[in-house]
């Protein structure tokens, strides 16, 4: 909202107020200031001067040296300009200035006679027509005859103005307006609002004979209608212009500058009807007709339904309610009556028209924030106040006033509320006396009798009901740096308790921390995808993680539908970095899928957290991967085992599947299939792993029972079997462990050598098996025996030979 | 005889001292100790010492023996040593070669901040949580005092899947959770990711924050305000100072805007505070009373306060973080600065 500073005087005294304390008391009020134009920032040094002499420069037949009076000196100017003669007054722009067309003035000579500044155009200046007569044209800027030489440029075409860009919060509509800002500073300082003149000379006559107004919709809450006729369509004077240019409306004639100004002084979004236009002399708010259709003063033609809200003749719509005027009905040149209309709309109402034509006019902005029902009381009687000062035309006598429902205007609740509770919440004593002032100030009338504080808010401000709105009044007009040095105990009246991570954060940090310890850094990546992640990583179709929840309005399709594979994204920041030269990567990443039960989504998706991890280093292997998922899984408390993996991302031969106890796949990892590192642009092998972080928060927590040290010392034998390929490792650890019975105590793989000599797929295994008996030191008979049978059992088994050293 | 000793106590050591290694004390041990040593032929020659004196010359060739024994040892001991000295010396090595083994990794500057952050607030007493990001429009809006087309849903951009369901676009969401699952009095913080569409050179469209709600009786902004000033001293140290505006939530009021010194000019005004010294850190207030009420609490008893910071900008601040996309686009140069 842009609050003018010289708007704001008409309603308070702002004598002792600069610009620049305005903007710092309505930021720490609640009315955040975001920019301050300066409407004269560029108008410094330009002044009204006098022409008084013309001569031709003795060196240039194109050149005049003029002497100009400008008030507090005489000064030389030399100018090319034809259009100026003897006697004209004129801007003259002296050392100093900066013009809006970046023209920086010094004193110069000109073919050896010296010039002192220069004159100025419109366009130098910023203005056009639209602003002042004769700005526009192609030469100086020629001003009226009274103008005093020696004035300021910005005071003479009241272009002085400072605004204010306001960000109105949205619980307080009725400050969208100059007179609900005044209201606040008058409270902030407590100063008296000057009540606005709404005073109007009328003609003979009854609006209700010119006019049927007829409301057919709830969706319009009330609807006022003057008449006036004889208008005289003209310029508005330059107060007016200045005004609304300075705000950023556009000036175009009396009638319809004074439904704009209006509407930025009240916040009320009023229309002016060329009475002529209006068949039947009917006005009738009511909703569209399907096959409607309205030609708006944008240009473009809406189709209506019966969702719109038109106000409609006797035959057509002229108005889309609230929203834009039509061209059949608008105020133009030979406008000589009109209806000024003046209304109170459902907001949602209007909020789904603005919605649903991609409109958004200073009118719907107000009606979506909100006009209070009471508003047009006083912006009728303001605008006709306008129409009566300008001498627009003449109002005829009678306001027309319609309200449908049981609405009541004028009046507003009494509250009946406890005055320790507000302090309460506050926190802070603050007097009682102070907290009256503050809000009788605000026009919150207000008592207190012992504890009871009785409040009779204005009737335009719909947004205090309770304790705590009472609190926010009082405390933000007292000022919040009251808590800038505020000292004690937090919770000091409450209870104690007893603060908790969450199981799963827990478990993830940890795990994070083993990975970070094994070199590996941290990634964040969206949650949102392009749909066609799943094609790049092979994701059948059938397989569930295809169903994907889609964005309804997307920023682009790179983040149209909601994860369901973590893959995607750590594979495209392995790519990148590979891109910008990065090697050696080792990256995880902690995040969640979204897996809907159904589409489309009926009820919340399931969100999975989940743990990507990736590595793309030289001569990292399968079995480092698995050193890794085997030290990071042993720090939970899964009880898991291997199966080859049938991740479709993933290479078929190495890679493997993690499953729970029950079952459940619960992690994969291995090396990425070679067509899906072409997907991403990938030349080097990539290692890829997943853990289901909340299945592993989810388990029970490991139990940790020990058992007795062995007193008796371990014996070790080594032993290397040749078998065929396709026998694992797995399987003969399991052998050999069955075979040796009870004393067996560990065996660990410790060479797998393949040779010609040894024949095609074949491979030899060794093995340090040990030993070890909880009752006795074994003998070399025992150990043997038992060797014997494990190699009996591998032979017998797998078909395993003893290998020949 | 006994200058004789005397002679060879003198002469053994001489050498003894001047033995520079190993093998030449060895030497000298044959010389004197050996089988035909000096000191050996001496006590083989006692026979022929006067009876009377025996004892004397005896106990005297006893001192001289021992005393070369000790000199030998003590000397041995100084050249082993010298000798262990040397060979140490021998393996000195360049101590400014890389050191060999998995360098560490890093945590992503986000979970870093959100840690610490957690951990002041644990110790507060808070609970930590965790909710949906898919959302409905109940828990992100209506219970939160916005109902459909309210006005105040055009303070967020807000990504949606269906009419009821959409991306959640503030982390307030975990509030009315929170208040339907748990019985007051209750803390809780509940960090997050929230979507909003928007993007630019300042706005990721996914981001996050970190809600904090407190549920008790007699909950005021006083409490609020000590607890933001102890966090804020916490993440950004003793001097850090703070301000305060009114603000508006839909589902806090009062509602206020917190500002704490920049920390990237140290409140001496910079272009991101645009020279005011603050910057905006946190949106906060005491929760408004039909929030509590719709949630299923009953105002008249208790009452609250949350608070809900964006934490992404907090960190680029304290890591001087140049641009917001450095932190999803997880460049190995830049992470590789957090170690």
């Amino acid at each position: 909202m842009k609050i003018s500073y010289n708007w704001l005087k008409d309603f308070v005294d702002l004598d002792d107020l600069s610009p620049k304390q305005i903007e710092e008391k309505l930021t720490v009020s609640g009315f955040e200031v975001e920019e301050v134009l300066h409407m004269n920032e560029h108008l410094h040094d330009v002044y009204v001067g006098k022409i008084t002499k013309i001569e031709k420069h003795p060196e240039a037949d194109r050149l005049f040296v003029c002497q100009v009076d400008v008030g507090f000196k005489k000064v030389q100017i030399i100018t090319s300009a034809t259009n100026v003669f003897e006697g004209a007054v004129v801007p003259v722009s002296l050392e100093g200035a900066d013009l809006c067309n970046g023209v920086q003035i010094k004193p110069t000579k000109m073919r050896g006679v010296s010039s002192d500044g220069m004159f100025c155009s419109g366009e130098e200046i910023g203005i056009d027509d639209n602003y002042f007569d004769g700005a526009s044209i192609n030469g100086i800027l020629i001003l009226p005859e009274n103008f005093k030489p020696g004035t300021k440029i910005e005071d003479a075409l009241m272009l002085n103005d400072v605004v204010f860009d306001v960000n109105v919060t949205p619980n307080r509509p009725d400050c969208n307006s100059i007179v609900g800002i005044a209201r606040e500073i008058c409270a902030m300082y407590g100063k008296t609002f000057k009540e606005p003149d709404l005073s109007f000379k009328t003609v003979a006559g009854n609006v209700n004979d010119y006019v049927d107004i007829t409301l057919s919709t709830d969706n319009c809450y009330r609807y006022l209608g003057a008449y006036i006729k004889n208008i005289k369509s003209e310029k508005s004077p330059l107060w007016l212009r200045s005004r609304l240019l300075a705000v950023g409306i556009k000036p175009i004639s009396n009638m319809v500058d004074i439904t704009n100004y209006v509407l930025i002084e009240q916040g009320q979004p009023m229309h002016a009807f060329d009475y002529k236009y209006l068949d039947g002399h009917k006005i009738c708010v009511r909703q569209a007709k399907a096959g409607e259709e309205i030609a708006v003063l944008n240009g473009q033609t809406y189709k209506l339904d019966k969702d719109v809200m038109v106000i409609a003749d006797g035959k057509k719509p002229v108005v889309n309610a609230g929203v834009i005027g039509g061209v059949n009905s608008c105020i133009s040149a030979d406008t000589t009556e009109s209806v000024f209309e003046c209304a109170v709309f459902d907001l949602k109402s209007i909020r789904l028209t603005a919605k649903k034509f991609g409109l958004r006019t200073d009118s719907s902005a107000r009606y979506e924030k909100g006009v209070n029902i009471n508003t047009p009381t006083i912006a009728m009687k303001r605008a006709l106040h306008l129409v009566d000062k300008l001498g627009c035309g003449q109002i005829v006598s009678g306001i027309i006033d319609k309200v449908t429902g049981n609405r009541k205007l004028g009046v507003s609740e009494k509250l009946t509320l406890s005055f320790s509770k507000v302090i309460k919440i506050l926190g802070v004593d603050i007097p009682k006396d102070r907290v009256l002032q503050i809000l009788n100030g605000l026009g919150i009338e207000s008592k207190l009798v012992g504890d009871t504080l009785t409040c009779v808010p204005p009737f335009i401000r719909d947004d205090i009901k309770n304790e705590n709105d009472i609190a926010e009044e009082v405390i933000r007009i007292y000022g919040y740096d009251v808590y800038n040095n505020v000292e004690g105990k937090m919770f000091e009246n409450s209870s104690i308790t007893i603060g908790q991570y969450e199981p799963r954060l827990v478990l993830e940090n940890g795990l994070k921390n083993i990975l970070v310890d094994n070199g590996f850094y941290e990634t964040l990546n969206y949650s949102l995808y392009t749909a066609s992640a799943c094609d790049k990583l092979l994701i059948p179709e059938g397989d569930s993680r295809r169903n994907v929840i889609k964005i309804a309005n997307p920023l682009s399709e790179d983040l149209s539908t909601v994860r369901t594979v973590m893959a995607h994204a750590i594979l495209l920041d392995i790519s990148y970095n590979l891109s910008v030269g990065n090697k050696d990567l080792r990256l995880f990443e902690a995040g969640r899928v979204y897996l809907p039960k159904s589409l489309p989504l009926k009820e919340l998706p399931v969100e999975n957290n989940r743990l990507s991890i990736a590595v793309c280093e030289n001569g990292y292997d399968f079995f480092e991967l698995k050193n890794l998922i085997e030290n990071l899984l042993v720090s939970t408390s899964l009880e898991y085992k291997i199966e080859r993996s049938k991740e479709p991302f993933l290479h078929s031969g190495v890679s493997a599947d993690i499953i729970a106890k029950d079952g459940k796949v619960i992690g994969c990892f291995g090396k990425v299939h070679k067509s899906v590192l072409k997907n991403y642009d990938i030349s080097q092998d990539v290692y890829y792993a997943e853990l289901d972080t909340d299945y592993l928060a989810s388990i029970p927590e490991k139990k940790y029972e020990t058992k007795e040290v062995s007193k008796f010392q371990a014996v070790e034998r080594d032993i290397a079997v040749v078998v065929d390929e396709k026998i694992s490792n797995a399987e003969l650890i399991s052998a050999i462990k069955s075979a040796c019975g009870k004393i067996f105590y560990d065996v660990e793989l410790f060479d797998v050598y393949r040779s010609e000599t040894l024949g095609k797929d074949k491979k030899s295994m060794a093995y340090k098996i040990v030993f070890m008996s909880n009752e006795k030191t074994l003998t070399g008979d025992e150990i043997n025996a038992a060797v014997n049978k494990v190699l009996k059992s591998l032979e017998f088994r797998y078909g395993a030979k003893l290998r020949q050293m | 005889m006994k200058q004789k000793l005397q002679q060879i106590l003198k002469s053994g050591l001489e050498d003894i001292s001047a033995a520079a290694d190993l093998k030449a004390l060895d030497d000298v041990r044959v010389k004197y100790l050996g089988k035909s040593g000096l000191l050996t032929e001496i006590l083989r020659g006692m026979k022929d010492v006067a009876p009377e004196d025996r004892k004397e010359v005896g106990s005297l060739a006893n001192e001289v023996r021992s005393k070369i024994e000790s000199g030998i040892s003590e000397k041995l001991c100084k050249l082993e040593n010298e000798k262990l000295l040397a060979d140490m010396a021998k393996e000195t090595i360049d101590i400014t070669e890389p050191s060999k083994g998995v360098k560490k990794g890093a945590l992503h500057p986000l979970t870093r901040f959100n840690n610490k952050f957690m951990e002041i607030c644990v110790e507060m007493g808070f609970t930590v949580i965790q909710g949906p990001e898919v959302e409905t429009d109940y828990y992100n809006f209506e219970a939160l005092n916005v109902p459909k087309n309210h006005p105040a849903r055009d303070m967020q951009d807000t990504f949606f899947i269906s009419d009821n369901i959409l991306m959640r676009s503030q982390t307030s969401n975990m509030q009315v959770r929170a208040m339907e699952k748990m019985k007051p009095p209750f803390k809780i913080v509940c960090p997050g990711r929230v979507y909003r569409n928007d993007s630019d050179s300042s706005h990721s469209p996914i981001f996050n924050q970190f809600e904090a709600l407190v549920i008790d009786e007699n909950i005021g902004l006083k409490d609020l305000m000590l607890m933001i000033k102890e966090i804020l001293r916490r993440l950004f140290g003793e001097n850090v100072k703070m301000r305060v505006r009114p603000s508006y939530f839909p589902f806090t009021e009062p509602s206020i805007e917190i500002d704490a010194t920049c920390q990237l000019c140290q409140g001496k005004g910079c272009s991101l505070c645009k020279g005011t010294g603050f910057s905006e850190v946190f949106g906060a207030g005491v929760v408004n009373p039909k929030v509590l009420e719709m949630s299923g609490i009953d105002s008249k008893k208790y009452s609250g306060f949350a608070f809900g910071p964006g934490i992404d900008r907090s960190v680029m601040i304290t890591n001087k973080i140049p641009n917001i996309k450095y932190l999803f686009r997880n460049d190995m140069r830049f992470l590789k600065q957090m170690r």
